[in-house]
């Protein structure tokens, strides 16, 4: 029987085709094209070749960048950590639980430059934590936490860590709750006690949702620019100690007027998130074939 | 039946609607006045928006006879060009509609688009420039190196051969020559600002202590010193901030300029920063050495506020001084109605003094200016309008709304600089003319200015805060940035 060719459904398509050609599509080739040239927005770009990915080669600020974003992915870890222990927590049924899972899922619908602009006033000379180290006497001069590059970097860390734990909590939540009873039940007659049930049952039921945070928690921790920005203030932090490979693609693109070697550090951490990205999916397939 | 009778009622219903609106408007006897507003919209401020525009649009039809105010001749007839202002609505919409609307009496049929932006003006201005529809005048920062930033790259308009000598000679020269680029001029000066410190008295002084009399008989709580002995020169503040520190425990709200850090060793240091080549750095002198140094001593101390001193931010420091944390701030007196609407109780103890000179001798730059896009459409209409907003009148009475300053002298002979006021914010007036008049732009040209900033700024940041010795960090950053020269 052969098949009639029928356009409907292609028109159907079209308007989606047509919104990813003109929106996702042609950014990508701009990208490509204008990693190519020398191009400072308002000027027309002029093909230079590979010179701008040479200079990458060279550039030891973008080197400090890439690897300020590698040590960025200790959020992955820590958050999956966290999450899955309160995801645990909450997971009773306890009068007003619901309460406090909402208190934890707060942070993710505060938006982030919001989110910033307290942490900066937290970490003020004059601010809260600064006032409650020393009134416990742990500090006997304020310390200028913004100001000094050791911190920079842990406290744009701490604070993606704090608005993102809730979002990931509710994932695991959500796992949690599809893992049989009898699985716990079959364990405490094992001889489980509490930890010892969540490691060998609640951990491996997690599976799926460890992986899938993972990948969009290191995509998200390799792309951040948000808590840079809010918490340096738009400058990248004293010793450029909170520069990352975004917040450096953003400034050689909106305040140096690179916008073509912006876009071979954006072509480099495309390749960079699609390993991370396929190295993820093969975790995944893996330990899904293992079971 | 039925329906058809529901298709008449409708058709009816709809007549009845348009002939209605048709009345409403259909003024056809009215004559509109000389100057009409026929299209403005505006978004509305709310406390939060910190990014704005603000389009409005006003046409006059042509009006008869010579207008002294109208210097700029063969203006293009029935020009339609866009002016972008930066950061004045909506505090003053009303004077800028009112300047346009004398502009179009004296340059009748020429329509002004005129637009407000703020947070992302130089991002917007950048987007314009790529999607070929910039505007065609352009209010640009003298002082944050706007005005070079564009015309080096080819974007501006350059003036001196398209404006008449009487015109050029109602400027301070100083202004009308400064931030040349390969010694041509791309910008109408246009409003000033008179360097001061705000000074908090309650924490440079004390807080007054008063007998039963009304006499101030001691201060408490303060550094105990003498607004009048604020530092006269730059080299003062060190032993200042110690003085502060030491007895208030107070940090100095200081900040480097490190958009353009060559500009303030120039002017601070008297630092020679490029061969008269212009082909070889040459700030790791003496004087860039002892410049440095200078705050690297006071990072050293911890007697300045480290984030502030390399904020990219003025309103950083700013916002420190006004929630009372800081004893002194160099700013413009017209952000002194910040100080007034945001804490009234700093106010309250506010004294101005004039900002310390550095060894230069030079105060500085001019604030703002106006220019015009390269490939404006209408050049000479876009150079009146831009003359027309800089002229003498308009910028009097610009200067009556906020402590900005005119930049043409006969500006000044308005009986409103001579008045006496008793408002702090005015307390810069008498000397304005004087002080306005030796600003001048000493900073020579540098090529690729911004990626040599940048460089600089790392290897500053080095010695301030990273132990590396001065010299030695101006040296990297000259051998670094000797290599964007070649």
């Amino acid at each position: 029987m052969i098949k009639k060719f029928s356009l409907t459904p292609y028109l159907f398509l079209t308007p989606a085709l047509l919104a990813i050609a003109i929106f996702v599509l042609y950014p990508i080739i701009a990208v490509v094209y204008y990693s190519f040239t020398d191009y400072t927005i308002v000027n027309p770009p002029v093909w230079v070749g590979l010179s701008n990915y040479s200079s990458l080669i060279h550039d030891t600020t973008f080197w400090r960048a890439l690897s300020h974003s590698f040590v960025y992915l200790l959020v992955t870890p820590t958050l999956i950590f966290l999450s899955i222990i309160l995801a645990i927590i909450v997971d009773r049924k306890l009068p007003g639980i619901s309460a406090y899972r909402a208190l934890f899922f707060i942070p993710v619908i505060s938006g982030s430059i919001a989110v910033g602009i307290a942490w900066r006033l937290m970490l003020d000379t004059n601010g809260i934590i600064n006032a409650l180290l020393l009134s416990i006497g742990v500090l006997k001069e304020p310390i200028q936490w913004l100001a000094e590059p050791i911190y920079t970097l842990p406290f744009c860390m701490l604070m993606t860590v704090w608005l993102g734990v809730g979002y990931y909590m509710m994932i695991f939540l959500a796992g949690l709750q599809n893992i049989p009873d009898e699985l716990y039940d079959a364990a405490l007659i094992d001889g489980c006690n509490s930890w010892q049930k969540h490691w060998y049952v609640s951990v491996p039921g997690l599976r799926p949702q460890i992986t899938f945070v993972a990948i969009i928690s290191s995509l998200a921790a390799l792309q951040v620019f948000n808590e840079v920005f809010t918490l340096t203030n738009g400058t990248g932090g004293v010793l450029q100690s909170g520069y990352t490979v975004v917040y450096y693609l953003w400034q050689q693109a909106f305040r140096l007027s690179h916008a073509g070697k912006a876009s071979a550090i954006a072509m480099v951490l495309l390749l960079i998130t699609l390993i991370f990205s396929m190295m993820n999916i093969r975790l995944l397939e893996r330990g899904t074939e293992a079971e | 039946m039925r329906t058809k009778l529901i298709t008449l009622l409708m058709l009816v219903s709809i007549l009845i609607t348009g002939c209605a609106t048709a009345t409403t408007q259909a003024p056809v006897n009215v004559v509109p006045p000389t100057a009409q507003i026929i299209r403005e919209t505006a978004v509305p401020q709310t406390p939060q928006t910190i990014v704005q525009t603000v389009v409005s649009q006003v046409v006059v039809t042509p009006t008869p006879g010579p207008n002294p105010e109208a210097v700029i001749q063969n203006v293009e007839p029935n020009a339609k060009i866009t002016f972008w202002t930066f950061w004045l609505s909506p505090t003053f919409d009303d004077y800028i509609k009112n300047t346009i609307a004398r502009f179009n009496e004296a340059y009748p049929g020429v329509t002004v688009n005129w637009e407000d932006h703020q947070a992302t003006f130089q991002d917007d201005l950048k987007a314009a420039f790529a999607a070929g529809n910039a505007p065609d005048v352009i209010n640009l920062s003298v002082g944050e190196g706007w005005v070079s930033d564009y015309a080096t790259q080819g974007l501006l308009l350059p003036l001196d051969d398209k404006v008449p000598q009487s015109v050029k000679d109602i400027y301070f020269p100083g202004l009308w020559k400064e931030q040349l680029v390969d010694g041509v001029n791309y910008q109408f000066p246009w409003y000033n600002f008179v360097a001061v410190e705000l000074i908090n008295t309650q924490i440079y002084t004390g807080t007054p202590q008063i007998d039963s009399q009304g006499t101030i008989t001691s201060y408490t709580g303060g550094a105990g010193l003498k607004v009048a002995d604020f530092p006269k020169t730059i080299d003062g503040l060190p032993a200042l901030c110690a003085t502060i520190k030491t007895k208030t425990n107070t940090l100095c709200d200081i900040r480097l300029t490190v958009n353009d850090l060559l500009a303030q060793m120039v002017y601070e240091g008297n630092v020679k920063v490029i061969s008269d080549d212009g082909k070889t750095l040459t700030f790791n002198s003496p004087e860039g050495v002892a410049w440095l140094q200078m705050y690297v001593d006071m990072v050293k101390a911890g007697t300045v506020d480290k984030t502030i001193l390399v904020s990219d931010q003025d309103r950083d420091g700013l916002n420190l001084f006004e929630t009372g944390r800081a004893a002194f701030y160099q700013t413009g007196p017209n952000l002194i109605r910040d100080v007034r609407a945001n804490n009234p109780g700093v106010y309250g103890y506010l004294a101005v003094v004039p900002a310390p000179i550095g060894k230069s001798g030079v105060a500085g730059k001019g604030g703002m200016g106006i220019s015009v896009n390269g490939k404006t459409q209408y050049p000479n209409a876009s150079i009146a309008l831009a003359q027309f907003f800089t002229n003498p009148k308009s910028m009097t009475e610009f200067a009556k709304l906020v402590a900005v300053y005119p930049s043409s002298p006969s500006a000044y002979d308005d009986p409103f600089f001579s008045a006496p006021s008793m408002a702090i914010e005015d307390s810069a007036k008498p000397a304005a003319k004087e002080y306005i008049s030796k600003l001048a732009d000493i900073v020579p040209s540098i090529p690729n200015k911004a990626d040599v900033n940048a460089i600089v700024l790392k290897y500053v940041q080095e010695a301030l805060f990273n132990g590396v010795p001065a010299q030695k960090a101006l040296d990297d950053a000259v051998a670094e940035a000797n290599a964007l020269l070649k």
